[in-house]
């Protein structure tokens, strides 16, 4: 086992498997970080959807919080699985990324959509009260009282689930995303060590997920130090 | 081009489905319980360990937590037979969910066991405990109750996790859903019936685990 490794090893991390790893990389980072991007605007959206004093009109609310029950309660190859063959049904050109994206937007959605209630809801009533009084409309409310309180509660918790998005993103293999997980397989097909194949990838999912990990903790005794407005 | 969604086609199958859906709970409760356990003894080292393998156990946590669970499996799927250790599809996965666990579980249980207060500790080392016993008959009585929602909330995510396991072939509910989907080639009824099926399942377990929370320790647990 160790001398093949060995022998391995200047071919593997050879110019042209880096630069298919390379790749492999961007797609995993464009697919997690995009889809959070994406999703976590989406999930506002839904806590704003959701919440009786802002948006949160009846039919609306029941929508969304049947959207954020049910998306939470399905696991992510399932959810890709339905994705992509509701794509394949209607008819749409879309690529497997596009796919990937939109299971990993959907899924962040209604996770962020959790988080962003748990901040709006922790800014105090009586700033509610007062503003309603001051006759400020919804959108003003939103954007002048709540939505400046309660981003320090919202902001760093989405880093954790971001990198469970980029962890999830391997699961996006299954459909044939050109991502680390699939590329390592390829290799792996190729002849190539499972060892060497697999344990570069976990390398590199820990090099992307660890910093972020890190910097949300990091964010989160930073806000959490200034004192609340 | 018009498609139809035939459901009668998938609805005889549904019993299957629902076969795999125990097979599901089965490989949770396995891993969730291993898990639970290397947690357990995880978090006794942070709290009462020597340096090195405090060490140690904040490495592995960190490593597990930081990796996804799909590459660890294909790691231990694939690399350890080339170390001479044939492992089934189903052992394989059920490793690699209660190593990953084990790192979750590690980290809920830590903030137990920082949440005791000195004087039990203090009182039980008079007392002339040793270190498994403290942990047992100490900690554990304590942080129960305080743990038992996020234990909870950890045992729907292992459910969730398990369809993980039909990538390798494991017939649980995903796997018994990919070959009723080669069966029928009613790819949209069979998943999204499946999707439902996880809906029921983890509602059910949700509810159960409330209503097991409200008999044990009297706290109301989360259930949505």
């Amino acid at each position: 086992m160790w001398e093949q490794l060995i022998e391995d090893v200047p071919r593997f991390f050879g110019f042209w498997n880096l630069m298919f790893l390379g790749q492999a990389l961007l797609n995993t980072l464009l697919l997690s970080y995009l889809g959070a991007a994406f999703g976590f605007a989406l999930g506002f959206c839904l806590a704003i959807g959701r919440h009786p004093r802002l948006y949160g009109i009846a039919p609306l609310r029941l929508l969304a919080t049947a959207y954020v029950e049910v998306f939470r309660r399905i696991p992510f190859l399932v959810k890709l699985m339905c994705v992509f063959f509701a794509f394949q049904l209607s008819g749409a050109q879309a690529s497997l990324f596009t796919v990937a994206l939109v299971t990993v937007v959907l899924s962040a959605a209604a996770f962020a959509a959790e988080i962003a209630r748990a901040g709006i809801e922790s800014v105090p009533a009586p700033q509610w009260n007062a503003a309603e009084a001051m006759n400020f409309s919804r959108w003003q409310m939103l954007s002048r009282i709540i939505a400046p309180q309660s981003w320090r509660v919202v902001v760093p918790p989405l880093f954790g689930y971001a990198v469970g998005f980029i962890k999830s993103t391997s699961i996006a293999s299954q459909i044939g995303v050109m991502e680390l997980t699939y590329a390592a397989k390829i290799l792996n097909t190729r002849g190539f060590s499972a060892l060497l194949c697999f344990g570069t990838i976990l390398v590199v999912y820990f090099l992307i997920c660890w910093p972020t990990k890190r910097f949300g903790e990091h964010l989160e005794t930073r806000l959490g130090q200034r004192p609340q407005a | 081009m018009g498609y139809d969604l035939i459901y009668s086609q998938v609805t005889g199958h549904v019993p299957y489905l629902l076969g795999g859906a125990l097979l599901t709970l089965q490989l949770a409760t396995i891993s969730f319980l291993v898990g639970w356990a290397i947690g357990l003894f995880n978090a006794s080292i942070l709290h009462f360990g020597p340096h090195p393998a405090r060490l140690a156990v904040q490495g592995y946590v960190t490593f597990f937590i930081n990796t996804p669970l799909l590459v660890q499996i294909f790691f231990i799927f694939f690399v350890l037979p080339d170390a001479g250790i044939l492992l089934s599809p189903y052992t394989a996965v059920a490793i690699g969910m209660s190593l990953n666990a084990g790192a979750y579980l590690t980290e809920i249980q830590r903030a137990g066991f920082q949440s005791l207060r000195r004087e039990e500790m203090d009182a039980a080392t008079a007392m002339g405990f040793s270190v498994p016993q403290m942990v047992w008959y100490v900690v554990m009585p304590h942080i129960a109750k305080t743990l038992y929602p996020p234990l909870s909330n950890q045992f729907i995510i292992q459910v969730m996790t398990t369809s993980i396991a039909a990538i390798f072939a494991v017939e649980e509910l995903t796997g018994r859903a990919y070959n009723v989907n080669s069966l029928t080639f009613r790819s949209m009824e069979v998943f999204s019936i499946v999707a439902v099926i996880y809906v029921v399942l983890t509602l059910a377990c949700s509810l159960a685990l409330a209503v097991l929370g409200r008999w044990l320790f009297r706290v109301k647990a989360r259930i949505v």
